[in-house]
């Protein structure tokens, strides 16, 4: 049972991934790799706090998605005075910086991790409720990118990032829909990371690298860009694709690459047979009933 | 009233502006005319912000615009058009227009998470002008429409009415009747004439000579980045010296 938990938890947390990634670079229009280091940032900010200061584990969680939000809007300001060209070189610096910081830090375990991070919830409630908060966490964060994309905010974002220059011309400044946008995913990011910490109590900077990043990107594209659903389709269905296999019982040699190539060709068959995703985005923007005026 | 004084642009060897003075007039519709490369649209560009002048000042009603970016001249007022329209396609007709609205609090994620209630308001009031200026410019129907459903002269039609509606004290217009004919051609000449009725300073960059002397009240002719010459339509097409170099004959 415990393995399903995990597997649930983990589908869970790469919903949240791929929604808040939707965010920037499908609904955003914002190209980035840094994803997974803000995951990262997240999950050894809320970590290192309640295991190393005895900081609450709901407050450091908390600390670990203003952390990632506040480095994200660093990452992110310089980059986007200029264009959204400087954000993809300034994401790859960041992430592979950060990175090697992480793994060269003492406090930080190196490249040994941080083991032995307070546990939440599970002790008291057990694991069928951290499921469900995570489940619950993933639904509200699904729940939320849909209601900005169609909200008189996502109208915005649509517009600026059809025309640029002519939404600027119209008054509306594209600089700071463009950081808030990123800050956001950035943090909702790092909310996932700590809810990955304090479920598996142990994280290692390997887990955030770079590669990440077209796990998540392929799991958006494979679902749907700019659509709230699509995402989670793609997470589902890349997370448990890769599990199912293993009940293959195919010899270790053969199920590693097989693992790999799996990727690359749902990627390849979604590029030439549907290319929209699973879920295809509406042309047109629209707003919500309740979402926009 | 927008006044230009010694504005200057170079790229390069090349010079699209070369120490212009102009004043637009509260209420006036002033053409801009000249042969292509004269430097007309790259005026606009330097006016509205785009390009960063190597000299000169742009001052809109008393406050000089000089430093301020694209977006920050456009809330002082300062409204334009594109010659190739630049409408958002993913946009329908009126969500091109609300979101030109002047009071557009969405544009902040904060507002949107804390002040729904003033989102919701100002939504509705740009929504209501959206539609008043649809039914002024004859496209009431096309509201919901997307567009690029729409024929080309009414995409110019529905790029002025997105100008508009900034409340702008000075309205830009970059070739407004370029593939606009029949029932959009009056209907641009009609809105144009209204909102300079209205006390906006209008200026027109436009080829169909008819257009501009039927709507101007006076024209300035352009060359190279330079202004030849100053007056009304008519005297500008009298002069044989300027005929020349606008149409190489």
């Amino acid at each position: 049972m415990d393995y399903v938990y995990s597997i649930v938890i983990l589908i869970g947390l790469f919903v949240i991934l791929a929604s808040s990634f939707n965010l920037i670079i499908g609904y955003g229009g914002l190209i980035s790799i840094a994803h997974p280091i803000f995951y990262g940032l997240g999950a050894y900010t809320s970590a290192l706090l309640a295991r190393d200061l005895g900081l609450p584990v709901p407050l450091s969680i908390l600390a670990g998605v203003l952390f990632a939000m506040l480095l994200s809007v660093a990452m992110a300001l310089p980059a986007l005075r200029i264009s959204g060209d400087y954000l993809l070189i300034a994401s790859i610096g960041f992430q592979l910086g950060m990175i090697e910081l992480i793994k060269n830090l003492r406090f930080t375990g190196g490249a040994s991790g941080v083991s032995g991070i307070p546990a939440f919830v599970v002790p008291t409630f057990g694991r069928g409720l951290y499921v469900a908060l995570v489940v619950g966490v993933a639904l509200a964060v699904v729940l939320l990118v849909r209601w900005i994309a169609h909200s008189d905010y996502g109208r915005a974002i649509s517009a600026m990032r059809d025309d640029e220059q002519a939404f600027a011309a119209l008054g509306r400044d594209a600089k700071w829909i463009k950081v808030s946008i990123f800050a956001l995913g950035s943090a909702i990011a790092g909310l996932a990371g700590a809810l990955y910490a304090h479920y598996f109590r142990f994280v290692t900077s390997e887990q955030f690298e770079i590669l990440m990043s077209s796990t998540i990107l392929t799991m958006v594209v494979v679902g749907g860009l700019k659509t709230p659903w699509g995402p989670v389709l793609g997470a589902i269905l890349l997370q448990v694709l890769p599990q199912a296999i293993t009940f293959l019982n195919l010899p270790p040699v053969i199920l590693g690459p097989l693992q790999g190539l799996l990727f690359t060709g749902l990627v390849l068959i979604f590029m030439f047979l549907r290319p929209g995703g699973l879920v295809r985005a509406d042309d047109t923007w629209r707003a919500t009933r309740h979402g926009g005026g | 009233m927008l006044e230009i004084e010694g504005l200057s642009k170079r790229f390069g060897g090349i010079v699209v502006a070369d120490n212009i003075d102009l004043v637009l007039r509260p209420a006036r519709i002033l053409g801009l005319i000249g042969p292509n490369g004269a430097g007309k649209t790259s005026l606009f560009n330097l006016i509205s912000g785009i390009y960063p002048p190597n000299g000169g000042t742009v001052v809109l009603d008393g406050k000089a615009l000089d430093g301020l970016a694209l977006h920050e001249r456009a809330r002082r007022g300062l409204a334009r058009t594109w010659q190739h329209v630049r409408l958002f396609p993913s946009l329908s007709v009126i969500d091109n227009l609300i979101i030109g609205a002047r009071h557009y609090p969405a544009e902040s994620l904060v507002t949107l998470l804390f002040g729904p209630g003033r989102i919701r308001s100002a939504a509705k009031a740009a929504r209501a002008k959206a539609h008043d200026i649809l039914q002024r410019i004859g496209l009431p129907h096309a509201a919901e429409k997307s567009v690029g459903d729409l024929p080309y002269g009414q995409q110019k039609l529905v790029g002025v009415a997105r100008a508009l509606m900034n409340d702008a004290r000075c309205l830009l217009l970059d070739e407004p009747m370029a593939g606009v004919e029949g029932q959009a051609y009056e209907a641009m000449q009609m809105i144009v004439r209204e909102v300079a009725a209205s006390g906006v300073a209008v200026c027109v960059v436009e080829h169909n000579v008819a257009f501009i002397r039927d709507l101007c009240d006076e024209a300035v002719f352009m060359f190279q980045g330079r202004i030849l010459a100053r007056g009304s339509i008519a005297e500008l097409i009298a002069n044989p010296e300027l005929t020349e170099l606008y149409f190489g004959h």
